[in-house]
């Protein structure tokens, strides 16, 4: 039996035909569905590259640097009440369509530092390669940067280096603990008022509305 | 899946301008293949004695959506990263009249106009000269209209979501709906072109 | 149903025309469309598009001439942004500009390059420029209330099944065949 002549136009129409029957069977969107490299991920957090600590991030936020993405994880009423400068807000729930590249450094922190690394995973697992914590969370921020501590037998580097901590502190509004009281007192002195230190400029929380419009026609 | 390339962080801002260079020398190459270079032949399709315009776009799009369905069926696409121009029906129905309109006027689109004004058509320069001049225009009347163009907003939505239906089946109908549209549109040219 | 259709016609299709080549089979160079606009979804994750790169020169051109206007304005201001790019640097104009030469190399190719007004045999030269350049003010309002043009919304947006888009597409034939009639002088 001989089959019969398709011209050009036939055979691309009978191929399109059978590409849209096999679609039908077809579920090209991931939806909620990662994949993790378990492995990989365990030798970041091992090697500790996964976090940046409190004074690291005081210390960019100083320099005015504006390479990265501050979240915060809290809940907008804890933001309103003190957040580190620089950040956004941006609750666990709704971190999934939040606005975030995945080649900027986005560095993160919650109350202590749980759901910061649950975020972390998160985030790491849907190809984030720059997410970051912060270590400790805010409690770590208030410990080593708003409120830091000279230890009883402190040493002259370690006073030195307490005499900057304190010029940092009171750049964002803290004070320095000379006294070497535990930590665990901090959580109940007043937070600095809400100020943003003069110099370095706040990236716009949402996407940008001064920036040039990116994407669309 | 690790594209899109860009917004997986494999390449840059300023790469990025090279790679849209690139694409649009594709673009602008294969429209002019089909002749969209010449106003002659996109009105003509108003006209019915020469369907390209329906031909060529619908195969376009059939050939990208089966791409996209099939790259992000195999995990190779992510296609949540692919962006869709948010949905405002009544500004964008009353655009594509205007649009259409403005398409037997002046004989292009944007891009064929530029298409056609790189191979010489005085026509397509002057046109696009209207373009922005009506840009202008529209950027004048833009605070007064605001409210209507940004009325009626669906944010980003796909037919399969707003008809809740499978992704496949849609892409399915659509197929079928083009090639039964190509098989039409080629009785249509024989029967209008055979008329004086 | 077994006699061949007739091929679409050798290029150009209408009388009073010059020479070229003939066109490509329209359904190939709409795969070759299809395949460029895949690649664009791959690479940069956006598709193609060309009312954009309009807005963005004329607000730079705008910008030179009366800037305080300019970025007091609000439709221009999205273009302009915050003054740390240029207005130029922007995704479609390069695309744009990429049209321009590839349709140049493809026109070149083909001996279809020439400097020539397309119009109708009953209309004159000065009339068709008018009109095209009417034309293009009612395509800006169209493309900019839609927010995209056949490239942008109809080419891209359909691909991704967007709604907007299919609307759009659909109201462009509409609103095409419906004034066709009444511009008939214009092309026969």
């Amino acid at each position: 039996m001989r089959l019969p002549q398709l011209t050009l136009n036939q055979k691309l129409g009978a191929a399109a035909l059978a590409l849209g029957a096999l679609a039908l069977a077809s579920q090209p969107h991931r939806g909620p569905f990662v994949k993790l490299d378990a492995r990989e991920l365990a030798l970041v957090v091992e090697q500790e590259v996964d976090h940046v600590t409190p004074a690291e991030l005081a210390a960019w936020i100083v320099e005015g640097r504006a390479d990265y993405r501050l979240i915060d994880l809290r809940t907008a009423g804890e933001f309103e009440r003190y957040h580190i400068p620089t950040a956004e807000n941006a609750p666990l729930s709704a971190l999934a369509d939040y606005p975030l590249q995945r080649n900027e450094k986005i560095v993160l922190y919650s109350e202590g530092g749980i759901h910061a690394a649950q975020a972390w995973l998160l985030l790491r697992a849907q190809g984030y390669s720059g997410a970051y914590t912060v270590l400790g969370g805010l409690d770590g921020w208030k410990d080593e940067v708003l409120f830091p501590a000279l230890p009883a037998d402190a040493g002259p580097k370690q006073r030195a280096r307490f005499e900057r901590a304190a010029a940092v502190a009171r750049f964002f509004g803290g004070e320095a603990r000379a006294d070497g009281t535990p930590a665990a007192s901090a959580a109940s002195v007043e937070l600095p008022k809400l100020v943003s230190p003069a110099g370095p400029a706040q990236p716009v929380a949402t996407g940008a509305p001064r920036k040039k419009k990116k994407e669309g026609c | 899946m690790m594209t899109p390339l860009f917004k997986y962080g494999f390449f840059g801002e300023e790469f990025s301008l090279l790679v849209a260079f690139v694409l649009g020398v594709g673009f602008g190459f294969f429209l002019e293949r089909a002749g969209f270079g010449s106003a002659r032949k996109l009105a003509a399709q108003f006209y019915l004695y020469d369907m390209s315009v329906f031909k060529v776009m619908f195969t376009a799009i059939v050939t990208a959506m089966l791409g996209v369905t099939y790259l992000g069926w195999l995990g190779w696409l992510d296609l949540d990263l692919v962006y869709l121009v948010p949905t405002h029906l009544g500004p964008q129905v009353v655009g594509g009249l205007v649009l259409g309109v403005g398409f037997v006027v002046g004989g292009y689109c944007p891009g064929t106009s530029v298409a056609a004004l790189a191979t010489g058509r005085f026509d397509a320069m002057l046109y696009a000269l209207g373009i922005f001049a009506g840009t202008f225009a529209y950027a004048q009347v833009y605070p007064a209209i605001q409210g209507f163009v940004n009325a009626n907003p669906m944010g980003q939505v796909t037919l399969p979501e707003v008809f809740e239906l499978p992704w496949g089946l849609v892409v399915f109908v659509v197929v079928i709906i083009a090639v039964l549209g190509f098989w039409g549109a080629t009785l249509v040219e024989r029967r209008f072109r055979s008329e004086p | 149903m077994t006699a061949r259709l007739p091929d679409p016609p050798r290029a150009p299709a209408v009388a009073g025309a010059g020479p070229g080549a003939p066109y490509l089979n329209p359904y190939l160079a709409g795969i070759g469309l299809g395949l460029v606009l895949l690649a664009a979804f791959v690479l940069v994750g956006r598709g193609l598009g060309a009312s954009g790169a309009f807005s963005s020169t004329l607000s730079w051109l705008v910008n030179l001439v009366a800037p305080a206007h300019a970025q007091a304005n609000l439709y221009m201001q999205d273009y302009l942004g915050d003054g740390t790019t240029h207005p130029l640097k922007a995704w479609l104009v390069f695309e744009v500009v990429g049209v321009a030469a590839g349709a140049l190399l493809s026109g070149l190719l083909a001996g279809r390059a020439r400097f020539t007004v397309e119009k109708g045999p009953r209309v004159s030269t000065a009339i068709r420029l008018l009109c095209a350049f009417a034309g293009g003010m009612l395509m800006a309002f169209g493309a900019h209330l839609a927010r995209g043009c056949t490239s942008g919304q109809a080419l891209t947006g359909g691909a991704l099944l967007n709604v907007g888009s299919w609307a759009f597409m659909l109201m462009v034939f509409v609103g095409g065949y419906a004034v066709a009639w009444f511009m008939r002088w214009q092309w026969r």
